[in-house]
């Protein structure tokens, strides 16, 4: 056990690509962490997907080794997932540290997560070390970013460090920084155990490992555990440190940051945010504060492309859910889609990358419905909470409906604010306050519905801006909105995957857009199809797909039969494929296609 | 059951756009070894097919009026000479109106080859141009005109429709032309666009428009009607007869007859076995000049392939499929529809469901 006093627990904040990884692979060689040999970038994000992306998914704890002026000092470096989608998880691995390492890329400056990182940081208390990264770039301007980052967290410019985590310049002043400016931990080996849960990740071997921050008392192997919010018994069968490897250790001490292997099978038991303490007399009173439960904010029905796979869905989703808290999902029957499931995300990324998982590692073709947000039909006392925009009701058959908000932060160069004012305005938005960072640099805040986030805001907001705007935004409540149901109707049959909830005002934009789409989707049958869209029983917008006329081979003489009739299985084969609503037959491809959030905004341009 | 022979001429005076078939321009110089070849290779064959009745030749291409009347001649005498072809068998040539005159088609007549089928393809020059087809309307005419001076009773012509700039006007007017020249059988087909070809390239690029499958099927529609009038027998889904001068070589593919294809590419069927021969010409040559039989492939059809086939087959020859072949609920909404009626107990496409003739195959194939 190490004496707090040489403990120093801290994190690295970053934007997206503003060098995070990079730098804990310096710190990692600098203190000889891993071996040369086994060094390789981005050292510490170990999915596929990570390094692939350049982001982290899951947290990771790892314990640096570095003496100075003849003491030698156990540095935790916690690094944190950076994305939006991952707000809370992010909370609490600034609950496990004492300092934060806020680095912001000097060519590229202070951006949206450089900021909300910032707020979450300094909220959770702790000491802020400022630091430009990439100043060995050409572009980088070091003068300029110092002077908005300094004004940003409070000090003086020349208080800011400046790296490379590209050739090392700065690193180990960095770390010196670190031990001199963030505080040791505080907390008493003789209280009860409280340790803060972070991260889990699950070991098929091992169960569930939990990364832990022992905020008082000690953690032993073999110890009697207790988690608060799961009011789950169980034992510490290993307790360890990433060094960087999992590296067996009988005890974790106060301020120490470690992992504990719990041989339990069922990930949500070990929640994140959770206290661990003792069991039986050595119980701590009080838990640890902050704990939330995992809350999923965006939804959407992924169905198997093959209605034989469902089994293997529903097995590829229990597995996925075993290292990945915040997944949810419920099956769903779609009269267009067959069965699937309705799954509940915290964010569109993480959408996307339980799609691209499930996809990748179970080799499954899905089809995923167009996203939606939760939505509360609020009806007398009572709340209907919707998860499915086909199970909305009628309108006339409850008092009002709330959707989700979020407060946006957006930073963009001057130049462009008139489009991303433009851009908020046309998504509902209302400005809550805008501040000049710079001459040329802007941060806007909005309050937007979460809905007209998740439909391609981030996409636009980047084609408007050249790319240069940035953005995150946090959770603000719910409040009431006009929105109705948008169906889409196949010849009379109204076809459940795409129907939409949309503000009363998009309606019609909304359903033009998509019968026009579909027009183009769907292939002429052997009789006409109308394509409508409806809000309850008023049509508001209709497109017909015209009977085809013609569909023979014209020439068949030759003698060559085998081609024609090989001609006409791929027909038969390409029919078969086809999903059939009520009597339309549908490809495939025209519901990927239709789904897609970025094709179906062609009305907002 | 009496059997065809095809025999294949890969050789064609310039290659059209639209055409897939197997044929070259610029191989003129093979010809003498190509007719060497096929006498040999019909010799080769001629011991599997002894004791079947021949009852019709066709020789197609490419261009077989590319080869002298003399080699025409000799390939046919050869045929008569090493298979049991009857004595009334209809024996066509196909003709590109710019390589016969009076004294070829005479030479052609007085050789046995009793049936001309004449690739006219459309009365409109631009619709030519846009087939890139070198000859002018003027010629189909000028060779009418000798194939009946030097007694020809009975001539085809064929016709494509649905080019790029062709309206229905004008194919309207190329109907009547045709109609006018008096031809005993008339073959009408709808612009195919094959993605192997320059105009599929061409089309798949966006430079060139496809082809309007609604105004296809009005032409098709136009083509009924007109047709009709003129006294000519619709009895395939693109072909017109007069009475008796429907073509017997045709029906024998269509009705699943023996046939042996001779030369590049050409394909044969008996019994459940199709095969074909090796398509490019100098590869053909060889195998044949090295003694052995060109063939480049086979299948053996799997009763549902063969089911398929018969059901595919007797739709397009307006036959049928017999009523008793199919659920009566699988028919009724092309009863209802009108793309099916009954006729004698057999289910037979009407003219909207020859238009989509695919839908009906793959709903009464099953």
């Amino acid at each position: 056990m190490t004496d707090t006093t040489r403990i120093r627990n801290f994190c690295i904040i970053a934007h997206i690509d503003h060098g995070k990884s990079t730098l804990a692979d310096r710190l990692l060689e600098i203190t000889h962490a891993v071996a040369d040999r086994d060094m390789r970038e981005q050292y510490l994000d170990k999915m596929d997907l990570e390094r692939e992306r350049g982001i982290t998914i899951k947290a990771q704890a790892v314990r640096l080794a570095y003496e100075t002026a003849g003491t030698s000092y156990e540095l935790n470096l916690i690094d944190t997932p950076g994305h939006v989608d991952f707000t809370y998880e992010v909370s609490r691995s600034l609950a496990a540290c004492e300092g934060a390492v806020l680095l912001v890329d000097a060519a590229q400056g202070v951006e949206a997560q450089t900021l909300a990182n910032y707020h979450l940081a300094r909220d959770a208390g702790l000491v802020i070390v400022p630091v430009l990264n990439k100043i060995d770039l050409p572009q980088a301007d070091v003068h300029g970013t110092a002077r908005d980052l300094a004004e940003l967290v409070g000090c003086d410019p020349s208080e800011v460090l400046a790296v490379s985590g590209k050739t090392g310049e700065g690193v180990t002043e960095l770390l010196e920084t670190v031990i001199a400016r963030v505080p040791a931990p505080e907390g008493s080996i003789s209280d009860p155990l409280r340790a803060l849960i972070f991260d889990s990740t699950f070991d098929a071997y091992r169960g569930v490992i939990a990364y832990v921050r022992v905020k008082d008392g000690a953690l032993r192997t073999r110890a009697k555990l207790h988690a608060v919010a799961a009011r789950m018994d169980w034992e510490a069968e290993e307790t360890g440190v990433f060094a960087p490897e999992a590296t067996p250790i009988p005890e974790l001490g106060p301020g120490e940051v470690g992992y504990l292997v719990t041989g339990l099978k069922d990930v949500h038991q070990v929640n994140v945010g959770d206290t661990i303490t003792n069991q039986g007399r050595d119980r701590a009173h009080e838990p640890l504060p902050g704990y939330r439960e995992p809350k999923p904010m965006v939804w959407s029905g992924l169905f198997p492309a093959e209605g034989g796979d469902y089994g293997a869905l529903r097995d590829a989703l229990d597995k996925l859910k075993l290292n990945d808290a915040a997944l949810v999902f419920e099956p769903e029957t779609s009269m267009a889609l067959g069965f699937g499931f309705r799954c509940g995300f915290l964010g569109l990324l993480h959408m996307d990358i339980v799609k691209e998982r499930l996809e990748r590692e179970f080799d499954l073709e899905l089809i995923a419905t167009a996203p939606n947000v939760e939505f509360h039909v609020i009806r007398g006392d009572e709340t209907l909470v919707v998860h499915n925009p086909s199970e909305m009701p009628q309108p006339g058959t409850y008092d009002r409906v709330e959707e989700p908000v979020v407060l946006a932060t957006i930073i963009t160069p001057s130049d462009f604010l008139g489009a991303v004012l433009e851009l908020c305005q046309s998504r509902r938005g209302e400005m809550v306050d805008m501040k000049y960072l710079s001459t040329t640099r802007v941060e806007v805040h909005y309050q937007l519905p979460l809905a007209e986030i998740i439909f391609d805001f981030f996409d636009q907001l980047k084609s408007r801006t050249r790319g240069y705007a940035s953005l995150d935004y946090e959770s603000s409540g719910y409040q009431a909105s006009a929105l109705v149901r948008v169906d889409v109707l196949l010849h009379g049959e109204p076809v459940d995957a795409f129907s939409s909830v949309v503000h009363r005002e998009k309606a019609y934009p909304y359903g033009r857009a998509m019968v026009e789409r579909l027009k183009e989707l769907i292939p002429r049958q052997l009789f006409d199809v109308a394509i409508q869209a409806s809000i309850g029983s008023r049509i508001v917008a209709r497109e017909t797909v015209k009977a085809k006329r013609k569909d023979v081979l014209a020439k068949c003489y030759g003698g060559d039969i085998t081609r024609k009739r090989k001609l006409l299985e791929q027909q038969k084969r390409g029919k078969a494929r086809m999903r059939r609503v009520g009597r339309v037959d549908v490809p495939q491809e025209a519901f990927i296609a239709a789904l897609r959030v970025d094709q179906r905004s062609g009305e907002r341009s | 059951m009496r059997a065809g022979i095809y025999v294949h001429v890969p050789f064609c005076l310039t290659r059209c756009g639209y055409c897939d078939f197997n044929a070259y321009a610029g191989l003129g110089h093979l010809q003498p070894r190509y007719v060497r070849a096929l006498l040999a290779e019909a010799s080769l064959a001629a011991t599997d097919w002894g004791g079947v009745l021949v009852g019709s030749v066709f020789l197609g291409g490419g261009t077989p009026t590319t080869l002298d009347a003399a080699d025409l001649a000799s390939i046919l005498a050869h045929l008569r000479d090493r298979f049991d072809v009857t004595r009334d068998a209809e024996v066509t040539v196909e003709a590109n109106p710019d390589t016969v005159d009076a004294p070829k088609l005479a030479a052609l007549l007085d050789a046995g080859f009793g049936r001309l089928s004449m690739g006219a393809q459309s009365f409109d020059p631009a619709v030519l141009a846009s087939l890139e087809r070198v000859h002018g309307a003027h010629s189909v005419r000028t060779a009418m005109v000798a194939a009946r001076e030097v007694g020809y009773a009975n001539v085809s012509i064929d016709l494509i429709y649905g080019a790029q700039g062709e309206t229905v006007a004008s194919w309207k007017r190329t109907l009547r032309e045709s109609i006018a020249l008096g031809p005993e059988h008339i073959s009408a087909y709808a612009l195919t666009v094959e993605p192997s070809t320059p105009l599929g390239r061409q089309i798949a690029l966006g430079a060139r428009p496809a082809p309007d499958p609604d105004r296809q099927a009005e032409m098709f529609e136009l083509a009924c009607v007109l047709l009709a009038e003129a006294g000519y027998h619709h009895y395939e889904v693109s072909n017109w007869a007069r009475p008796g001068f429907e073509c017997r070589h045709n029906l024998g593919y269509w009705e699943r007859r023996p046939y042996l294809g001779l030369g590049a590419g050409a394909h044969s069927h008996r019994d459940d076995r199709r095969w074909w021969n090796v398509r490019p010409p100098e590869e053909y040559l060889r195998q044949v000049e090295a003694g052995r039989l060109p063939v480049g492939g086979e299948e053996r059809l799997e009763p549902s392939d063969a089911h398929l086939e018969e059901v595919f087959l007797r739709l397009r020859i307006l036959e049928g499929v017999p009523a008793s072949w199919v659920e009566p609920r699988t028919a009724e909404p092309f009863l209802q529809g009108g793309l099916l009626r009954e006729r004698d107990g057999a289910l037979v496409p009407t003219e909207r469901g020859m238009l989509l003739l695919n839908e009906l195959v793959l709903a009464l194939a099953g």
